[in-house]
């Protein structure tokens, strides 16, 4: 039984209540360090290390409600830190370990965030911003011996005065529990913020969909900064006392290979753009690999295309099953799974309890077989999030009447199916992580050589999407500054913002009212009609 | 300046980390921030800084930095195919 008491802590459920159950010496994760060196990790140890960082908020003063974020690679204290904090009824948000400063300073001052842990090397990028981050109590280093200063604290020093014992209280269903922050169409980005409650959706979907159970091994290769690596790297599986693989190493193919043969990983849950990387090697290389364990791969974070289920097929001898949610719904709301017929190319059918409708553009009414329309959920699922933090406006308009408008836009054929069509709005989906063109404008006027930037979203056989970004210079057009623009998006915002190609331009088409034309940008860089133009203003 | 010196320089460039230091051993696992988006701009910059141009498969031997410096040290001496 998932609640008991009435007890609805993630924190609690994913580690005490396992021991509980029995499970405490079994293994919560097996670790594996970028140079293969191995940890294992029990629940019991699970619940002990979490309950110490639970502790240590206290110590420190730190409030239930107050919003506490990570800022590290995948290294166990990532899994410690995020429960422990859960348990204490804080609210716990996850950063991107490759954001840049930028990014890092408007997610940590825009949710006014009272503590952060970081690693000592991935510090460096928020000492750089530290002055400005007035609200923020203290950084708790995890990887230093001393104290730095009074707010910059040795996590490891602090750990020798705290307990390993910790009794999370009653926590109800409706307790602000995680914190992401993703890109809309507009203005920088929103916290997305959800409730304990929200464990009831993952772990049905982690069981109905991801076919976890005690028994399996499982591998979640998402990073903890996305709502995947939350959902599906810790609440999932280990409410079910899952046994997980976390490999700190980044994506190299015949690692990646080995791991999931060596570990007798049975089900495998990462991304399209992956798979596509992964596609890159010869069929023969795949042979010496052993996967007769694995029973399933799972897909997220964009559009599956029928290539990758076929080569799977074809040369993995798998099938792979797409599953599609946002951060805003917290878990899989639609999917593929075992059992049902895959069509290539499909999002699958909603989960359970789930009901996704196509609604009509014209009238908002629902919208006949085969026709797209805006892709909607029936609101109220228990993972649905609360609310965008700060922008409560803004949460209310993606909902109208008892649908939450998800952005996207889809179809559903005559058996139920959905199929993904594109977004409604400009957001680009790059390797299956939303940006906002605006996010990347903003970063790019800042740059004192830069008049005006605009940028769009390309087809890419890789990462789905690809960002290219038109600027209009100040007259001092070349190469190195385009190499500039390059390092500088993806230093001040991420790696995922690092465009495909900087394109300088004489003028960046707008409307008359100053909008900047994306439509005709793509139309201009795929050499395609770029239609109407009668609104557009004249150079 | 040798190349060690211009590669080092475009390490700390490109990861916006005055700190780092690589040596032929160095991998992706000892950078943070390395991954396969960082890589290209990486490569991209050592192609407009040394002048030179790489193929797409000689990218996929590279498995540390010595492969690397190895492999502009080839392309600057005109050997390198």
């Amino acid at each position: 039984m998932l609640i008991k008491n009435n007890q609805y802590n993630i924190g609690h459920i994913c580690s005490t209540l396992q021991c509980e159950k029995g499970f405490s010496e079994k293994v919560a994760f097996k670790f594996i360090t970028s140079k293969f060196q191995e940890k294992f990790y029990t629940f019991k140890e699970l619940d002990s290390y979490s309950n110490q960082v639970a502790n240590i908020l206290q110590i420190l003063d730190i409030n239930k409600g107050d919003i506490v974020f990570t800022f590290l690679s995948k290294i166990p204290e990532q899994f410690f830190i995020f429960l422990g904090v859960l348990k204490y009824e804080a609210i716990i948000g996850t950063l991107f370990p490759n954001f840049g400063e930028e990014a890092l300073y408007d997610r940590l001052s825009d949710s006014k965030a009272k503590v952060l842990f970081t690693k000592k090397s991935l510090y460096k990028k928020i000492a750089k911003i530290e002055d400005r981050l007035t609200q923020l109590k203290y950084i708790l280093i995890v990887d230093i011996d001393e104290d730095i200063s009074g707010k910059v604290l040795s996590y490891k020093k602090l750990l020798n005065h705290v307990s390993d014992k910790f009794v999370s209280e009653i926590t109800s269903p409706e307790t602000p529990s995680v914190l992401h922050y993703t890109s809309g169409s507009t203005g920088k980005p929103k916290g997305v913020l959800h409730l304990h409650k929200a464990i009831l959706m993952i772990n049905q979907t982690a069981g109905e969909i991801l076919q976890l159970n005690g028994e399996e091994k499982y591998w979640c290769t998402a990073d903890q900064g996305w709502i995947t690596g939350t959902s599906y790297g810790i609440i999932g599986p280990w409410s079910m006392g899952v046994t997980q693989l976390h490999f700190e190493g980044t994506f190299n193919m015949e690692n990646y290979m080995r791991l999931l043969s060596s570990e007798k990983i049975t089900i495998w849950y990462t991304a399209p753009t992956l798979l596509r990387m992964l596609m890159n090697g010869e069929d023969d290389f795949y042979k010496q690999f052993d996967l007769s364990n694995l029973k399933y791969i799972f897909s997220v974070g964009e559009p599956l295309n029928p290539e990758i289920i076929n080569w799977s097929r074809r040369v993995l001898n798998k099938d792979t099953y797409d599953t599609w949610f946002q951060t805003e719904t917290g878990a899989i709301m639609i999917a593929n799974r075992p059992g049902m017929a895959i069509k290539p190319g499909s999002m699958g059918k909603p989960v359970t309890s789930i009901k996704g409708e196509i609604i009509s553009k014209s009238d908002l009414r629902e919208e006949k077989i085969n026709t797209p329309g805006y892709l909607c959920l029936k609101k109220d699922w228990p993972s649905m999030f609360k609310t965008y933090l700060k922008n409560p406006e803004i949460y209310e308009n993606k909902f109208k009447g008892d649908h939450y408008f998800t952005g996207d836009e889809a179809k559903m054929d005559e058996d139920g199916y959905f199929w993904f069509i594109g977004r409604s709005d400009d957001v680009i989906n790059t390797a299956g992580h939303l940006i906002s063109p605006f996010e990347i404008e903003s970063a790019l006027l800042e740059l004192p050589e830069v008049l005006e930037a605009a940028a769009i979203a390309v087809p890419d056989p890789i990462l789905f999407e690809a960002i290219v970004v038109f600027i209009k210079t100040r007259g001092n057009d070349s190469e190195e500054l385009k190499l500039k623009i390059r390092l500088y998006l993806s230093n001040k915002l991420s790696t995922v913002a690092t465009p495909k190609e900087v394109i300088l331009t004489e003028n960046i088409p707008k409307t008359k009212s100053g909008k900047i034309m994306r439509r005709v940008l793509k139309a201009i860089y795929s050499g395609q009609d770029a239609g109407d133009i009668s609104t557009m203003e004249e150079f | 300046m040798n190349i060690f010196d211009d590669l080092n320089s475009i390490f700390r460039e490109v990861f916006d980390d005055d700190t780092i230091e690589v040596n032929d051993s160095t991998t992706a696992d000892d950078v943070d921030g390395w991954d396969s988006l960082s890589h290209v701009n990486l490569i991209v910059t050592i192609e407009q800084r040394f002048k030179i141009k790489f193929g797409t498969k000689e990218l996929l031997t590279f498995k540390n930095v010595g492969d690397l410096r190895r492999a502009i040290e080839r392309k600057l001496s005109g050997t390198g195919c």
